[in-house]
């Protein structure tokens, strides 16, 4: 049997009062022509005739060995075990945990179990979040912040009741924890079907798909701008906004494409790791050094530029011009000049929470065995701390690529279609609790041919 | 085994007749003596062909709602069990399939069913409990919860109940319900099976072990290193030979002299995918195996349990049920697809 013919499952975790209940009934009531069979947890309020609604006791099962990875749902094993004979089948299932279940026996229990695999195939996990509560639930359990890290979508549930300044900064704090999982807003769970069944979240390409930068480097600034200057002097202009200092870095003879837009980011993040020299407004800004431009007073600010021969100058600034109304102006008068190319980055976040999570991008091929010998002791050593990660790999000698996901230290993985002309590299997401990001770059590294 | 097709047997099986039920085959028995073959399907019907011909006698469908997940013929094979996702037990006429009992046992899956050697009381669980029988279908007595869903369950003669949960095997008076036994261990059993003189009681274990208990001792040992989960026992009539599956060998230990502990097993190798069931003939060293791959084999074992291949039988799809006539002269074997075949079975 190959995955395609394995029935797709999708996990949906969330806190009580989350909106679980109601996004089920949703899902459940919504024609999309498919048989669905729902294994839930919490008795009652689910009822829909077209779907198969099985109560399960949860029954986690420890394993003799005291390994929590190796924990499994043993009353999912059951229930599937027998739901699967059937020839009339479901053409997916949803389960539903309890609102203060740790996701990882569900999900392991998709891996470790033989019959089960054979069957099924993890298709996704979704988490809801009560976006007026989560804050306060972080804070207090680890199941809650589990269920974020292991979330392939992560649902911010009844955003009628926060503001939006808010929901930004919760987003930020939950992509900060798990990088890979699509962030969705919903007031009353009101989402599409198609976001929470057939998310293919084994598959990266699909989560490329939707969020293009997820595997983007992160970088000290939000954004740059490109202005094509003759000679003379220039002032940058900034009104108040959301900050009293801004770095920035104005690059020389800056290209507008995008590998000189990436070529200039990648110099600016080397003059970023230096110290920033601080600069009053009325004073000049030097071109290729790290200033940061002092916002305090009330008011615009201006700063001077000089420019000695026509050129392209970059400005790489720690905010969006937006967000300061920045303009750039020739000293002597006269209209804002508009920037010939600008462009926005992913910024850093700040990463306060234990959990967090990282990608590797990599091109070129890896050599099978010592990507096994790396992979087998970090499990081995870090698994327990290691949630979720997936991604695909270009193995030496193979003509297709890989593809793989985990839970844990459990790893699952299969060939996926041929190379072809496509780059060979590999992509490979982590998220977990207190990873060494150094060790385990450097670790894969390693095993490149 | 490419070279095999359904009507096609090889070596001591002998081509017989094949039929099919209307879904993925759960569960088959012998009853009135061999003269008839019931089968249960996971669309909750129940069909009894004629032994020798495989022509129908009677069948019944969707007699448990959501679908059926056990059947058991009584010893005297004059009565057939079964239980389904519907909470219910029936009782049936092996002759001519009347309903004589309706027991229901409220909201559940009654998972599973079994008859005492003497045939007089049946026993079945649904969730946690354990509900046992006469073989009106009258009440005797019931257990309180286990501390999870029961997992498996077997007589020992007609004295004692077995169950199997996470983390113990339980063992009750047949008459009185009473625990008489209790034997801990920290995993989650999936399958049991005990030795004739219920001696042995053997568990499968979801991390890929096989674990056992001398009652008489209350010692335990482990066998671990299988591929996959055991979920395949069999004792042979003797209780000195236990197979098990867990992978796609069939792993055999020897009860003989001091063994199994510190003897190595026979190691029967021939399927390509994992062991689905497994089945001694009623008497001799003579073992059935099943596979995910469809095959079925027949093996002639020694006394230390290694073995020979001497027949094989294939199937559409994953094999879900094997047995034995009682005179041991032919065995059923049915499959995922919902197909039934009977072999006759030569002396090689």
């Amino acid at each position: 049997m190959d995955a395609q013919q394995k029935v797709p499952v999708t996990i949906l975790t969330g806190f009580l009062g989350s909106g679980k209940t109601t996004l089920l009934n949703r899902i459940l009531s919504e024609e999309h022509g498919k048989r669905i069979a729902v294994i839930e947890n919490e008795y009652g309020e689910v009822g829909i005739d077209q779907a198969l609604v099985i109560n399960a006791d949860e029954e986690i099962f420890e394993m003799s060995n005291g390994c929590i990875c190796c924990t499994v749902r043993g009353d999912l094993i059951r229930v599937l075990g027998n739901l699967m004979k059937r020839r009339d089948k479901f053409d997916y299932v949803l389960v539903e945990t309890t609102g203060l279940a740790d996701p990882g026996p569900v999900a392991q229990t998709f891996f470790m179990d033989d019959e089960i695999r054979e069957e099924f195939q993890l298709d996704g996990i979704v988490t809801l979040v009560d976006a007026a509560h989560i804050e306060q639930q972080l804070g207090r359990s680890d199941e809650s912040t589990e269920q974020i890290a292991f979330a392939d979508v992560l649902v911010l549930n009844k955003t009628d009741l926060s503001d939006s300044e808010g929901l930004d900064k919760l987003e930020t704090r939950l992509r900060g924890m798990n990088r890979m999982a699509r962030v969705v807003r919903s007031e009353k769970a009101d989402i599409p079907v198609d976001t929470v069944l057939n998310l293919s979240a084994f598959d990266l390409d699909q989560v490329l798909e939707r969020r293009p930068t997820f595997l983007e480097p992160e970088y000290p600034f939000e954004w740059t701008g490109v202005y094509d200057l003759q000679p003379g002097r220039y002032e940058l202009s900034l009104d108040e906004g959301p900050d009293l200092e801004m770095s920035l870095v104005v690059t020389k003879d800056q290209g507008t494409d995008d590998a000189s837009l990436r070529a200039g980011a990648e110099l600016c993040v080397r003059s970023y790791a230096q110290p920033a020299l601080p600069v009053e407004p009325g004073s000049s800004v030097a071109l290729g050094k790290h200033v940061s431009l002092q916002l305090q007073a009330t008011g615009r600010k201006s700063f001077g530029l000089e420019v000695s021969a026509p050129m392209q100058v970059g400005l790489y600034a720690q905010h969006t011009a937006e967000e300061f109304a920045l303009q750039v102006l020739p000293a002597s008068g006269g209209e804002a000049i508009a920037p010939c190319a600008e462009r926005i980055w992913v910024a850093q976040h700040e990463h306060d929470d234990e959990v967090g999570s990282f990608a590797i991008e990599r091109s070129g091929d890896v050599d099978p065995n010592r990507l096994n010998t790396w992979l087998s002791s970090l499990l081995r050593e870090s698994g327990v701390d290691i949630f979720r990660m997936k991604g695909f790999l270009s193995i030496a000698g193979q003509p297709n690529r890989y593809v793989f996901q985990g839970v844990h230290m459990l790893f699952d993985g299969q060939e996926d279609r041929a190379w072809g002309d496509e780059p060979r590299l590999n992509q490979l997401v982590f998220i977990g609790r207190n990873l060494d990001e150094e060790a385990i770059k450097n670790g894969f590294d390693a095993c490149l041919v | 085994m490419s070279s095999l097709s359904p009507d096609d047997p090889k070596g001591c099986l002998r081509a017989g007749w094949y039929s099919t039920v209307g879904d993925y085959a759960i569960a088959c028995g012998w009853a009135c003596g061999g003269d008839l073959l019931v089968v249960g399907d996971a669309a909750g019907g129940v069909s009894a062909f004629e032994g020798n011909s495989g022509a129908l006698r009677w069948s019944s469908a969707e007699i448990h709602k959501g679908g059926l997940l056990a059947m058991a013929v009584s010893p005297d094979g004059n009565l057939v069990a079964t239980t389904g996702q519907d909470g219910r037990v029936l009782l049936w006429a092996a002759e001519d399939g009347e309903r004589r009992r309706e027991i229901d046992l409220g909201k559940g899956w009654v998972e599973h069913v079994a008859w005492s050697s003497d045939g007089t009381k049946l026993a079945t669980s649904i969730s946690r409990k354990v509900y046992v029988f006469d073989q009106e279908g009258l009440p005797l007595w019931n257990s309180e919860d286990h501390p999870s869903t029961v997992s498996a369950l077997a007589w020992v003669k007609s004295d004692e109940v077995a169950t199997a949960c996470y983390g113990r095997a339980s063992f009750f008076s047949a008459s009185s319900g009473e625990l008489l036994q209790k034997l801990e261990w920290k995993g989650s059993l999936v399958s049991m099976v005990l030795s004739p003189d219920g001696n042995v009681v053997v568990c499968g274990s979801q991390d890929n072990s096989v674990h056992f208990w001398r009652r008489s001792t209350g010692l335990d040992s482990q066998m671990s290193g299988y591929r996959g989960k055991p979920s395949a026992l069999a004792f042979d009539s003797k209780g000195t030979l236990l197979a098990t599956g867990g992978g796609e060998s069939v792993t055999v230990w020897s009860f003989l002299g001091d063994g199994p502990e510190g003897t190595s097993p026979g190691v029967l190798n021939l399927h390509v995918l994992p062991i689905t069931k497994l089945a001694f003939a009623p008497r001799g060293r003579r073992l059935a195996s099943g596979a995910r791959d469809g095959g079925v084999i027949i093996w002639e074992l020694e006394k230390d349990g290694a073995g020979t291949a001497t027949g094989a039988a294939i199937l559409e799809e994953l094999v879900s049920g094997l047995s034995w006539r009682p005179d041991g002269r032919a065995l059923a074997g049915l499959d995922a697809s919902g197909q039934v075949s009977v072999w006759r079975v030569g002396s090689r």
